[in-house]
Order: structure tokens, then C-alpha cells, then sequence
């Protein structure tokens, strides 16, 4: 077998609409299977980058808390080329729409306020992640290649992989540009 | 110095021709070179906010702004240069990182072909990809959603400031400005209120020149992009002025009204043309009801008429009553069905006031925004014409001279600079024919303190109401021959139905036929026992009272002509194709005439409302 081209990916504060949307590729990943491997992808049976790294690593999400932020630096530690995949990777995207209230009021409307709960109380156990503002992946790691969208259409993901497979840089561009 | 009457330039390699006067953003424009920008719009002046406009000009120390920079001989601009572009990539970037600018849930957004944010499109032409300055996520930008029709979204705000030049100059009603500086300035409405408390008359025009999504129409948003919709230019029926639109559907839905911009309102409106007409109306007729056992009954139209027919055939006299909402086609239907099949004087209007007096030339729209001296006698255009009055205050900007003539207070009142009185003279009338109704009246000195004003102004324009006395109409019509006059009517297609005959006065039969169109009214003007047939595309107390209703058009489902207060025939365009069920009022006019053993035709009513 010629030396494949590894590729990991993990998701941090997402919906998986961007994981779903790499699903979309269709027929087109058993080309890609060919000069790719998936190495761990949360959609697979392993599920964190291999020690030895991988040469792409993709993420989708943003980074909202210490334990996303940590899997983006993992991420990010073991990847040669970081994709950020997605709106919220990208820009931040929903996940930031709680910024703009404080974390107390945030954490008391999800788990006393919340219509359906009875006799709520704010977990605090010490292994729990602890809140952040939610920001896109670049402000905390550094990133190679943007895909926005919500989700990045299909055929952008596949155009990405394809240039990268042919060493060259993609360029974003009409269909394959599609922020919303 | 010989003026010039072309300037040669050269634009991105190729020679153009500019008119003097022009920037370059126009010049390269009319050439067919668009140069992008955000702030600009065709009907606003320049404001140079943007900065994505700015170009290479030979000879200039830096980059210039196309929109502000007047077109010169010989100039050499370069509009995507290196420098250019870089320049416009880095402002779009500013811009993204000032606000919370989250796409994907803002109504305007999509790809690069269906997008209806102008920013975004810029984005995408540019190939932004990500955001090169992170924006400050944790602050809220204000929502302001306390007007009924539209949201304003501080977040999608890029500070064009078109809202507040359209505000300014297009509606001149001067709610809209600027609160704050730096990165903390805000659109306010006057002193910083929420906008449903403020000055804002819900004129929309600020909406339809927003390049984001930061004003939001509220019951267009999210059914379809502009590649999504059909447009038709058309006509506005709220009222006489008949306000150029251009509807927005889609399958056979009537998204949202927009003002036309190359009609003589220029893209303005106000809230009842613009969103009145999409709120949610009462219960549609689709077929006919009779009454049975006090309740109305659907039934077909064939019995419904036959029924209709063998009524009024027994009734000694039957009266109509009909909207002046109405083109004139069917307006002509109605006084043919009456005069012809009928035999019946005792046809009107339903509601109204006398048709205006010929009094002069007539002006145009465009004439008021002109004047530079205008008196309004007898009427209230801010609250009954409302773009009219738009157009009066434009012309007030322009330092125009203000005679307000009134029995009672206006909304005008306090831009005038001279208030003069008119003496409710009903009881005592020039002849006994006026004694009969209200009629109004204007002193001498009043009309000599006119006549000065006239004197003195170069574009004069008196706009004047109904029911004033013989001897002010004289005064008036004696005034110098620049003087433009426009009647303030109320009643969409009043000014059609005078030509037919018809007017507002009561009408007495033993039957009547009430013929609504899709107006709404409380109650009938009938006593309780009169045969009674409501012709109406909505139900309403006027329909529950009937004893036959008949369905009709909506005013986006009709064809013909109206006549507006500038004296012009104007066509109205069908928007939405009618439910199956339902006939134009002229067509049903034509089955009950048959009914009746008339021959009455539609050439016949054709002919009639050519003639008009």
C-alpha cells in the first residue's frame, strides 16, 4: 500500500451537521478511502488523533470550555494541517450567541430555570469542564484552512481534501464558498 | 472658459466618458464598470462611509473614495489594482469584526448567487473565508422590534447610514440619526427612543435601501430571496395618490410591497401601501351565500344570481352603493348596470366627498418636491395622502414657503409659516344647492394674502380639498397660470367615478346593492328590512347583515384602470391570480344583467371606461 495520507477529525461545540455534511461526499469517499486514512473521527470506532499525529486534522465546533479548548490544542498538537470546518469552527457561530449573558444566568436558565426541570441544581462536580466565552478554534490554536458554512457544502469538503491531496492549497470560491 | 460637455477618462484600461459633474463611481457605472461599494445608493447622496469604493487614481497621494471623487480630464483609476483590493479585503474585515455579524440565521443571507445582503456578497466575491480580527462576542447589540412592521438589528448594522439619508432626504420625516461615536455609535431615532415611541411614521423606506439584514421586513422574512420572487411593477390602491410598487410574490403569495423607484413617488411609500396590504384580513369569500333560517348559506353562483335577479326585478327601486376602491372598469359596470338594466338614478358612492374642482393645471408629484411656495386649503395630506405629504415636507427642506388653510388643526400645522382660517359657512351657503352640504370658506384678506405669496414664488403648487365656496374656487382659479393645483381626494378611484357620474350621496330603494370590493365597512346604510346584496372579497358586519353576498377580487387580483390625483389614467396590474370561485364584480354585472333580460355587453362597459 502506498503511504497513505492520515486524517483525524473530532468536533468540540457543534450540532455533527458538519461531520454529516463530509457523510454527504457519497460514493466519492470510497475514492477517497483510496489515498486517505480515516484515522479517528467521533463517527468512527477510535476517536482521538494517534500520538504519532496525523498530516490533517479537522474540527468542527467552537471552543467554549476547558475541555473543548483542550481538544482543539490536542487536535492541533497532532495534525501537520488544521481544517477548521464549519461556521462555528470558523466564526464562532451559534455557540457565541450565550456570550453576551453572563455564565451564572446561562448555567441557572439550563438546569434550575428550564421549563421541564423540577428541583434543578447547577452541577459543580471538579472533573466537570469549566465555562468559557465561546470563540472560534483560531483563538486559541493556530489554523491552516477555513471551510465555513452551516454545514460546508458536500462538495466543498471533498474539494478541500482533493487539493490537499494534490499538494496544492484550496481556494474557496463560488459554489464551494457558503458561509450560511 | 468653455464649459465641457463630456470629460474623457480611463477606467481599469478602457476610455469612458463622464458628464461634469459626476464621480467617478457614476462615470464607471454608466460605463458598465461597477465599482463595489455599501454606502452608495443611486437615489442618495454620496457619503464616503463605506471605504470599499476606494480606488487607484494616478496622480492621487492615496487610494479615493469613487463615490465622493468627481470625474476629471484625463484621470487614470484603477479599480482592482493590488493596492484597491487589499484595501477593500481589509475594510470588509473592519467591518465583519465591529458587530456580531452570525449569517446564518439572518433572513437575508444564502450562497453567492441567492444572497440578498450586500456585505455578504461582497464577502463572497472577495473570498473571505474566515475573520481575520475577532469580533467582541460577549457584547449585545441592541434589537429594537417595537415597530409593528420591521426589526432593526444592531448587530447587522454597517453604519451606510442609508437608513438615515433615506430618512432624511426621500421621506424627509428626520426620526433617524446617529447616537454616539467610535465603535459605540448607533442609528437612533430621535433622542435615543425605541423606535415604536419615536417620530417614525412606518414609511419603510429606510428598509428598502438597508444593504444587510439589519432592518428586517417581518412577514417577508425567510420566504425567499430576491432570486426566489417574481416582480411586478404596479400600482398602490390604498388612496388617490396611486403610489408606483412593486409587488413581491411567489406562488401566488404577495410577499412583501416595495416603492418603485422609477415611478413619481421615487421609491417612497407610506405604512399602508407598503405593509397594511400584507397584514392578515378577515375571512376570504370564495363563493356565494344566501341567507336561510337567519344564517348565511354557500350556494352557486347560478342560484345565487337567479335569486339576485328575481328580487330586484319585483323591488320597485333598487339603489347601489359602491367603493371608490374600485378601477374604472367596474365603477363603469356598476353605473351601466344601474342606468341601463336597472333604470335606477339612485346609484353612489359609498363613501367620499364631492369630486374635486377643475381649477387649473395640475401638478405632478414631482412638482411639489419643486414648489418653492405651497399652500394646502382644506385638507390633511400627512394623515390622508401621506406620500404627499412626504413631498411637501422635501419641499420645505428646500426652504419652500408653507400656507396652511383649515377649519381644524393638521398634522401640517406646525411647518407652516402662515395659518390662515377658514370659516365653516354650511348654513349659509352662496345658494341654496350649497346649503345642503358643508362648504368652507376663505376671507378676502386670506385670499389677498395668497395672491401675494403666488406673486412672489416662481414653482407655486396649491393643493385643495372639496366643499370650499364658489368664491374661493373662483380666487384660486384666477391665480397666475404657474400655479399647479392637485385636489386632495380621498377614495382610491374617486376621481374615475366622478367621471362616470358617481358620487358620495345618500341613495333610498326598496333593494340594495352594495358593491365593496375588499374595503371593510362597520355596517350597512340600510333599514333593516331593505333586500340587500354585498358584493365582497372579505366577510365583515356589512356582509353578516346581508341577504345575499357575492364574492369578489381583492385589489392585487384585479386588471383595469384608475385615475389618480394627478389627473392620470393609471393601470392596475393583477398580481395573484383570483381562487377559481371567484369573478371581477364587472363579470358578475354582466351575468345578473343577462338574468334580467338585458344586453348589457362588455364591449358596451369597455367603451364606457375608455371614454374616461
Amino acid at each position: 500500500m502506498a503511504t497513505q495520507v492520515t486524517v483525524a477529525s473530532d468536533w468540540l461545540a457543534g450540532c455533527a451537521g458538519c461531520h454529516m455534511s463530509f457523510l454527504d461526499i457519497d460514493e466519492r469517499l470510497v475514492e477517497l478511502i483510496g489515498h486517505v486514512t480515516l484515522t479517528s473521527m467521533p463517527i468512527t470506532d477510535l476517536k482521538h488523533p494517534a500520538e504519532g499525529g496525523v498530516d490533517v486534522g479537522i474540527l468542527e465546533g467552537a471552543v467554549n470550555n476547558s475541555a473543548t479548548e483542550r481538544v482543539a490544542r490536542l487536535m492541533r498538537q497532532r495534525s501537520r494541517i488544521l481544517i477548521a470546518l464549519g461556521d462555528c469552527a470558523v466564526f464562532g457561530g451559534i455557540p457565541t450567541m450565550r456570550n453576551c449573558a453572563n455564565k451564572e444566568a446561562c448555567l441557572k436558565r439550563a438546569y434550575i430555570e428550564s421549563e421541564s426541570t423540577v428541583d434543578g441544581r447547577i452541577p459543580d462536580d471538579p472533573e466537570l469542564a469549566v465555562m468559557q466565552e465561546a470563540r472560534p478554534i483560531n483563538q486559541v490554536v493556530d489554523v491552516d484552512i477555513y471551510l465555513p458554512g452551516c454545514p460546508p457544502p458536500a462538495d466543498a469538503i471533498f474539494y478541500v481534501l482533493s487539493e490537499l491531496l494534490a499538494g496544492r492549497k484550496p481556494k474557496l470560491a463560488g459554489k464551494n464558498l457558503d458561509w450560511h | 472658459m468653455v464649459a465641457q460637455t463630456t470629460i474623457n477618462l480611463t477606467v481599469n484600461g478602457h476610455a469612458i466618458q463622464a458628464r461634469p459633474g459626476q464621480t467617478v463611481l457614476e462615470a464607471a457605472a454608466d460605463a458598465g464598470i461597477a465599482i463595489p461599494a455599501l454606502c452608495h445608493h443611486p437615489h442618495l447622496k454620496p457619503e464616503g462611509a463605506c471605504r470599499l469604493c476606494l480606488v487607484e487614481i494616478e496622480k492621487q497621494r492615496t487610494l479615493q473614495p469613487a463615490c465622493t471623487f468627481p470625474a476629471a480630464e484625463g484621470m487614470v483609476v484603477q479599480t482592482e489594482s493590488e493596492k484597491a483590493v487589499a484595501s477593500r479585503k481589509l475594510a470588509l474585515q473592519l467591518l465583519f469584526s465591529e458587530r456580531s455579524h452570525y449569517c446564518m440565521h439572518c433572513p437575508q443571507s444564502g450562497t453567492a448567487d441567492s444572497t440578498d445582503c450586500e456585505l455578504q456578497k461582497l464577502g463572497y466575491r472577495y473570498g473571505i473565508n474566515s475573520w481575520s480580527y475577532p469580533p467582541d462576542y460577549a457584547k449585545p447589540w441592541p434589537l429594537d422590534a417595537s415597530r409593528k412592521h420591521f426589526v432593526m438589528d444592531h448587530a447587522r448594522c454597517i453604519l451606510c447610514r442609508r437608513c438615515v439619508r433615506a430618512c432624511n432626504t426621500i421621506a424627509a420625516n428626520h426620526t433617524l440619526g446617529v447616537h454616539q461615536r467610535g465603535s459605540r455609535t448607533l442609528i437612533c431615532a430621535d433622542d435615543n427612543v425605541r423606535f415604536g415611541d419615536s417620530t417614525c411614521v412606518s414609511c419603510g423606506t429606510c428598509l428598502q435601501v438597508c444593504p444587510t439584514g439589519a432592518l428586517t421586513d417581518r412577514r417577508s422574512a425567510y420566504r425567499g430571496h430576491d432570486c426566489d420572487v417574481t416582480r411586478t411593477k404596479a400600482v398602490c390602491l390604498g388612496c388617490a395618490v396611486g403610489c408606483g410598487i412593486e409587488a413581491v410574490t411567489r406562488d401566488n403569495q404577495l410577499l412583501r410591497v416595495e416603492g418603485d423607484w422609477t415611478a413619481g413617488n421615487e421609491g417612497l411609500l407610506c405604512a399602508t401601501g407598503r405593509f397594511e396590504v400584507v397584514e392578515p384580513k378577515p375571512q376570504r369569500v370564495l363563493w356565494p351565500m344566501v341567507k336561510q333560517d337567519g344564517r348565511l348559506v354557500e350556494t352557486s353562483w347560478d342560484k345565487a344570481l337567479t335569486l339576485v335577479a328575481e328580487r330586484f326585478r319585483e323591488s320597485h327601486r333598487v339603489a347601489g352603493l359602491a367603493t371608490p376602491r374600485l378601477p374604472n372598469e367596474s365603477l363603469a359596470a356598476f353605473a351601466c348596470f344601474f342606468n341601463e338594466v336597472l333604470m335606477s338614478n339612485e346609484v353612489a358612492l359609498l363613501y367620499g366627498e364631492d369630486p374635486p374642482v377643475e381649477l387649473g393645471m395640475s401638478a405632478s408629484l414631482r412638482d411639489i418636491t419643486m414648489a418653492d411656495f405651497i399652500a394646502v386649503i382644506s385638507g390633511d395630506p400627512l394623515r390622508q395622502q401621506k406620500v404627499v405629504g412626504h413631498l411637501i415636507k422635501r419641499a420645505l427642506d428646500n426652504e419652500a414657503r408653507l400656507f396652511v388653510v383649515n377649519d381644524r388643526a393638521t398634522e401640517l400645522d406646525r411647518y407652516a409659516q402662515v395659518r390662515l382660517p377658514l370659516q365653516d359657512v354650511s348654513q349659509h351657503g352662496e345658494s341654496p344647492f350649497e346649503r345642503l352640504r358643508h362648504a368652507y370658506h376663505l376671507r378676502g384678506t386670506g385670499i389677498s394674502q395668497l395672491k401675494a405669496a403666488v406673486e412672489t414664488a416662481q414653482r407655486p403648487v396649491i393643493l385643495y380639498g372639496s366643499g370650499l365656496t364658489t368664491t374661493v374656487y373662483s380666487a384660486l382659479r384666477a391665480l397666475p397660470d404657474k400655479v399647479r393645483f392637485l385636489p386632495l381626494i380621498s377614495g382610491t378611484n374617486a376621481a374615475g367615478a366622478a367621471r362616470l357620474g358617481l358620487r358620495p350621496r345618500p341613495v333610498h330603494g326598496a333593494a340594495l346593492y352594495l358593491m365593496l370590493g375588499d374595503d371593510t365597512t362597520d355596517g350597512l346604510p340600510v333599514t333593516p328590512r331593505q333586500f340587500t346584496v354585498v358584493q365582497s372579497a372579505y366577510r365583515s358586519p356589512a356582509t353578516e347583515t346581508a341577504d345575499v353576498v357575492l364574492p369578489d377580487l381583492i385589489w392585487a387580483e384585479q386588471k383595469g384602470h384608475i385615475i389618480n390625483i394627478e389627473g392620470r389614467t393609471l393601470p392596475v396590474t393583477p398580481l395573484l391570480q383570483a381562487p377559481k370561485s371567484v369573478h371581477a364584480c364587472w363579470d358578475t354585472l354582466l351575468q345578473l344583467s343577462m338574468r334580467m333580460g338585458s344586453s348589457l355587453s362588455y364591449d358596451q362597459i369597455h367603451d364606457i371606461s375608455m371614454a374616461v
